[in-house]
């Protein structure tokens, strides 16, 4: 990691602790609480919203540094990987969850902007599937845009399930991220998805609408006045 | 004083076997109403706890601890439900390599690569709760990390609730089953706090570590309520060393290691300790590299009252005596009977059957040694549990089903070792126990 990126991270994670004790507060008492100038603040940010945004963009990074530090990753499992990443960022929100539990709805969940938070975790949750060996082939017809939605959705209403939990260490919120990736997990690689579209095809290459679409049957019936015109001018 | 008898083994069987025909009329006469469903209120529906037992195997981990609890995964159950409650599927998924780490987090404060030397991220043992990963610390010591499935306190107590409502539906009289569910519970509950767990092991080793016993130690600075960690015991489990094609002197060596942790614990009555490790199952125990006895798991402890255990404990003698005067008083002190045999026929066949039981089960004190691998033994055992009285009535004292455990568990060990055990140390064991308690109680 840079070490622009550290300090960054450094800077937005002061300024959490200080949005908690006021929410405007000024770059210039983030600057003091960190010993350094407000110039070298707005050198890297240029305004306070954009510092509080970096943090959630930051647990990202900060998620992404951790994978290099397990030299299994690559043996993980879709489940194992996704876990990975709601956990991950669970632990590291836990750290700051005062400011987290204040913010987060209004920040990430229905910020209106571009966010960089979902927009890094989407382009994370496309990575985990397309790396994914086991996941079955015709699972990729439906690895688009609403998925990468619905995971995110998913997120956040784990986000709202750890805000409420009061069990020990948040072990409630730990278990249901397991199961809602091993849930996942079981759907793209149960091969109910090839054996789906396997079923389709062929109901679709027997149906006669499929047979009036392919040459051999090109003829019988046509469904274009002007193929039969052609066919009356030709047998004349 | 000597409360054993000295008649031979082979009388003994005798007295066995005859016990065990009434015992099998009894269970065909009941099975025999069961399936007639001929209005008997009392009678238990076969049907009924066909779906019962279906409905409950489907709560997994609890499902298999409070089976094992009672333990019906020793022979009680019809084989039907005896194998799908013991099929690895009914514990717990295991735990995930990410979730792994992240309770590690949780519990210890940073991440397992960053704790240890070395973790191994692929569990080496699977428990009904937990499970097992070997690791190192960083000044080289190999530790055994035990690690909980999030949550699962929280599972038991809603899993015996609904277990609870399963039961009640196959008991004559509900409010009866409300003392033994109680005991699972708080039992299941206590196993989940691995804190209690290390300060167990602790005093386990304090007890018993010796030439002959090898404990793990706790490491405490490395455990938390839902982390235990211990120094790693290297062994082999019954099941492996019975692979390894051994000996009968190897096999009967092993067996009489697990005999004399038995009968130590008993022994360490006399001191006022009346702590037992109750959870005889083989996947606690091993035997180490060293030709030692490995006790591993300390989950399951119990500490019986005195009054409880020193009845418990009469029941040997009393039956190879077959004194059934005091037998009967037992029995009933116990909570095994409800009403007179004399008058009453199903107090009576109630009678006949643990009378006779417990003759068999006292069996291997009649004698100096007592052989294990005696196939007749096995057999007489088997279908004693496997005839004994499904009743929808509950019997006897709550203790009754940790105690039960310990002996019938040791048990089906020896008998799955073959074991060739010398029985005579033992008895005077008990008979030191009995002598020792004896004038307390006779005051009572």
């Amino acid at each position: 990691m840079k070490n622009e990126t550290r300090l960054k991270i450094k800077i937005s994670e002061a300024a959490t602790n200080r949005y908690l004790s006021n929410t405007r507060f000024t770059i210039q008492s983030l600057a003091d609480s960190l010993d350094m100038s407000a110039k070298d603040i707005f050198d890297l940010f240029p305004n306070r919203r954009s510092i509080l945004d970096y943090f959630y963009e930051s647990r990202m990074i900060l998620y992404k540094d951790s994978l290099s530090t397990l030299e299994d990753y690559h043996e993980f499992s879709l489940s194992e990987k996704l876990n990975h990443l709601f956990l991950t960022l669970l632990d590291s929100f836990e750290e700051h969850r005062e400011f987290t539990l204040v913010t987060y709805k209004e920040m990430v969940a229905l910020d209106r902007r571009r966010n960089a938070f979902r927009r890094l975790f989407k382009e994370e949750l496309k990575k985990i599937f397309n790396d994914d060996p086991q996941i079955t082939r015709s699972s990729c017809i439906i690895q688009n845009e609403l998925l990468w939605k619905s995971i995110l959705l998913q997120f956040h209403g784990l986000i709202a399930f750890w805000a409420n939990d009061s069990s020990r260490m948040r072990e409630n919120s730990m278990a249901l991220a397991d199961k809602w990736s091993s849930f996942i997990e079981e759907i793209f690689y149960t091969k109910i998805i090839d054996k789906g579209f396997d079923l389709g095809k062929y109901l679709w290459m027997n149906s006669s609408l499929s047979k009036c679409m392919t040459s051999d049957n090109f003829n019988v019936p046509s469904l274009c006045g002007r193929d039969q015109k052609y066919q009356e001018k030709k047998n004349e | 004083m000597s409360d054993f008898p000295s008649t031979k083994f082979d009388r003994g069987k005798i007295f066995a076997k005859t016990g065990l025909k009434v015992g099998t009329n009894y269970a065909k006469h009941y099975l025999k109403s069961l399936a007639s469903g001929n209005g008997d209120k009392t009678a238990l529906h076969k049907q009924t706890a066909e779906e019962v037992f279906s409905e409950f195997t489907k709560l997994r981990g609890t499902a298999l601890k409070i089976a094992q609890s009672f333990s019906i995964d020793q022979g009680f159950l019809p084989d039907e439900f005896a194998e799908v409650m013991t099929k690895a599927q009914y514990s717990v998924p295991p735990i995930n390599r990410s979730l792994v780490r992240s309770i590690i987090k949780k519990e210890l404060g940073n991440y397992p690569e960053q704790l240890f030397k070395s973790f191994d991220t692929q569990a080496i043992a699977a428990a009904s709760i937990g499970q097992v990963h070997r690791a190192t610390l960083k000044d080289g010591t190999e530790v055994a990390v035990k690690i909980q499935y999030p949550g699962v306190r929280d599972t038991i107590s809603s899993d015996i609730a609904l277990a609870k409502t399963l039961l009640k539906r196959i008991v004559s009289d509900p409010d009866t089953i409300e003392d033994y569910i109680e005991e699972v519970k708080q039992t299941l509950i206590v196993e989940t706090d691995y804190i209690l767990e290390g300060k167990s092991m602790e005093r386990f080793h304090e007890r018993f570590a010796s030439q002959t016993v090898a404990t793990p130690r706790w490491i405490e600075e490395y455990s938390t309520e839902r982390v235990l960690t211990m120094t790693y015991l290297e062994g082999q489990h019954l099941n492996e060393f019975l692979k390894s094609d051994p000996s009968d002197e190897e096999k009967s060596r092993y067996g009489q290691l697990m005999w004399d942790f038995f009968h130590n614990q008993i022994k360490a009555v006399t001191d006022e300790i009346l702590e037992f490790h109750a959870d005889t199952h083989p996947g606690n125990f091993l035997l180490t590299d060293d030709g030692k006895l490995g006790v591993i798991d300390y989950g399951c402890v119990k500490t019986f009252p005195e009054d409880f255990f020193y009845k418990y404990l009469m029941l040997l003698p009393t039956h190879l005596n077959r004194d059934e005067e005091a037998i009967l008083k037992l029995y009933e002190e116990l909570g095994v009977l409800k009403g007179d045999p004399e008058t009453e026929p199903r107090e009576k066949q109630f009678y006949d059957f643990a009378l006779n039981y417990g003759f068999t089960f006292a069996l291997p004190y009649l004698e100096d040694s007592f052989d294990f691998g005696d196939s007749e033994y096995r057999d007489l055992i088997r279908r004693y549990t496997k005839n004994a009285p499904i009743t929808n009535e509950p019997r006897g004292n709550k203790h009754f089903i940790y105690s039960t455990r310990v002996h019938l568990g040791l048990y089906h060990f020896l008998m799955k070792l073959g074991a060739r055990i010398e029985t005579e140390k033992s008895r005077e064991i008990v008979e030191e126990v009995l002598q020792s308690r004896q004038s307390i109680f006779a005051e009572k």
